[in-house]
């Protein structure tokens, strides 16, 4: 086989994999800034490696791969919601020990499940995506005070968005209704707002009074 | 007049399938309609106000088609009567979280808790939003028939049957008054179509535009119900 005859066929070799192979990206889910008042509470916030980059891959049976990443999503819904709902948030590392941050609260979320299913699947005409979130709340001693699980929603038809689009719109409207959800019912969920510190015990961090916010210090994809 | 004598069996077949989609043409893909109104209060639109055009929940197992709704917010827009339009996703992302899926208000009681929430009554005022309608049904294939086979050779291809099928378009729109937080009133639009698909060679179809009549039949009767105009002696 000449050197053109194998171009070809590996070239025709790739193009029947993809084929059989979709992938989806959301890069960013452009949440708009909540219209609500922030909490006086001064959290911490402390992301898994996950919310960096989290990609979800399913063989729909009988059919083709999907492929849908998130990439830092997550952690930008999460800096756009906590932004908007406390007066201070501060990323927080793994290493940093959140008792010596003078913080009210730190928060953990993290990803327990992500599922999806498409037009074959349902008999319908509309993607849909389930995302199950997990926030974990914790007091300024370290305390565990609240392990809250929440099942987020979105459903996009794929009349108006081609599959890729009603897919990668079905995970934006997933994350914009976890973040409804969470601005509804955390405090009622968690009492997160008992955790207000009315003394001045706090150890002393220079930190400015006024309201800043990490993810606006991150500026990248600040409120 | 003389007709001329087909020179060919090919000729004759193109005649045939002529007259039968002019046939066709002339049986028509007929749409009924029906729309109906309910007016609780009395409406009408000062300057600088508007309406915006929301589904309802999907989480209350609505399946309103975003084409539907884009339809209605375009045509309430235009035309000499035409409406002042506020994008849907403009508004919705203006007033997030408030009017999503999971949180919006399912009936009027709940709009003066969700005017006192920090903002919102001010966010609405800025955007000139005097109106929500907010639209509840969609357009399924409720029958069908027929039956059509389609064949290619190297000689060429060709079809042959005759397929038909109808589509009901229901939608129902609410129209909530969001300077007094209340109901105004309902419109109610059924539309109900059927499409034909005949095929001697080439198929020729008849299609019953049944959603885009009942998108224009509701936005028409919309507008005349916003505006509130009365009725010509």
């Amino acid at each position: 086989m000449s050197a053109w005859g194998k171009t070809f066929f590996v070239t025709l070799l790739i193009a029947a994999v993809s084929a059989c192979s979709t992938q989806v990206s959301v890069q960013d889910p452009h949440i708009p800034d909540p219209l609500i008042a922030a909490m006086p509470l001064s959290i911490g916030v402390r992301y898994p490696q996950s919310f960096d980059h989290f990609v979800h891959e399913e063989q729909v049976i009988g059919k083709e791969k999907w492929s849908i990443d998130l990439g830092a999503s997550n952690k930008m819904l999460f800096n756009k919601l906590f932004g908007a709902m406390f007066a201070e948030v501060r990323i927080v590392d793994d290493a940093a020990d959140p008792a010596t941050l003078g913080l009210d609260a730190l928060i953990e979320p993290s990803i327990d499940a992500f599922e999806f299913s498409v037009p074959e699947q349902s008999q319908t005409d509309s993607f849909a995506v389930w995302i199950r979130y997990r926030i974990k709340i914790f007091d300024r001693l370290g305390t565990q005070i609240a392990n809250w699980p929440i099942s987020a929603y979105g459903k996009s038809q794929t009349k108006t968005f081609g599959g890729d689009e009603a897919l990668r719109r079905a995970a934006v409207l997933a994350m914009r209704d976890a973040a409804a959800l969470i601005i509804m019912q955390m405090d009622k969920s968690t009492g997160i707002s008992t955790l207000v510190s009315n003394d001045d015990t706090r150890p002393v961090t220079g930190e400015p009074a006024a309201r800043q916010t990490a993810v606006e210090e991150q500026g990248d994809d600040a409120p | 007049m003389m007709l001329h004598k087909p020179s060919t069996p090919y000729a004759g077949m193109i005649l045939r399938s002529s007259l039968l989609a002019l046939t066709s043409l002339s049986l028509g893909a007929c749409v009924t309609s029906s729309i109906e109104g309910e007016r609780e209060g009395v409406t009408g639109l000062e300057t600088g106000e508007g309406v915006v055009i929301m589904a309802k929940s999907y989480h209350l197992g609505n399946e309103t088609e975003n084409d539907f709704i884009n339809c209605v917010g375009n045509s309430i827009g235009r035309g000499r009567e035409g409406l002042r339009v506020v994008p849907n996703q403009e508004f919705v992302d203006a007033l997030f979280p408030w009017f999503e899926p999971r949180t919006a208000p399912a009936d009027t009681k709940g709009l003066p808790d969700l005017m006192l929430r920090p903002g919102v009554a001010q966010m609405i005022k800025d955007k000139g939003v005097r109106y929500v309608i907010w639209l509840d049904g969609n357009t399924d294939r409720v029958a069908g028939g027929g039956s059509m086979s389609c064949a290619a050779g190297p000689g060429g291809g060709g079809c042959f049957g005759f397929a038909w099928w109808t589509n009901d378009a229901k939608y129902e729109a609410s129209v909530w008054d969001l300077s007094g937080l209340e109901d105004a009133g309902t419109v109610v639009a059924d539309f109900s179509g059927t499409s034909f698909l005949p095929a001697i060679i080439v198929p020729i179809p008849l299609l019953a535009r049944t959603q885009s009549k009942a998108c224009k039949g509701l936005s028409d009767q919309l507008k005349l119900f916003i505006i509130d105009e009365p009725e010509p002696i």
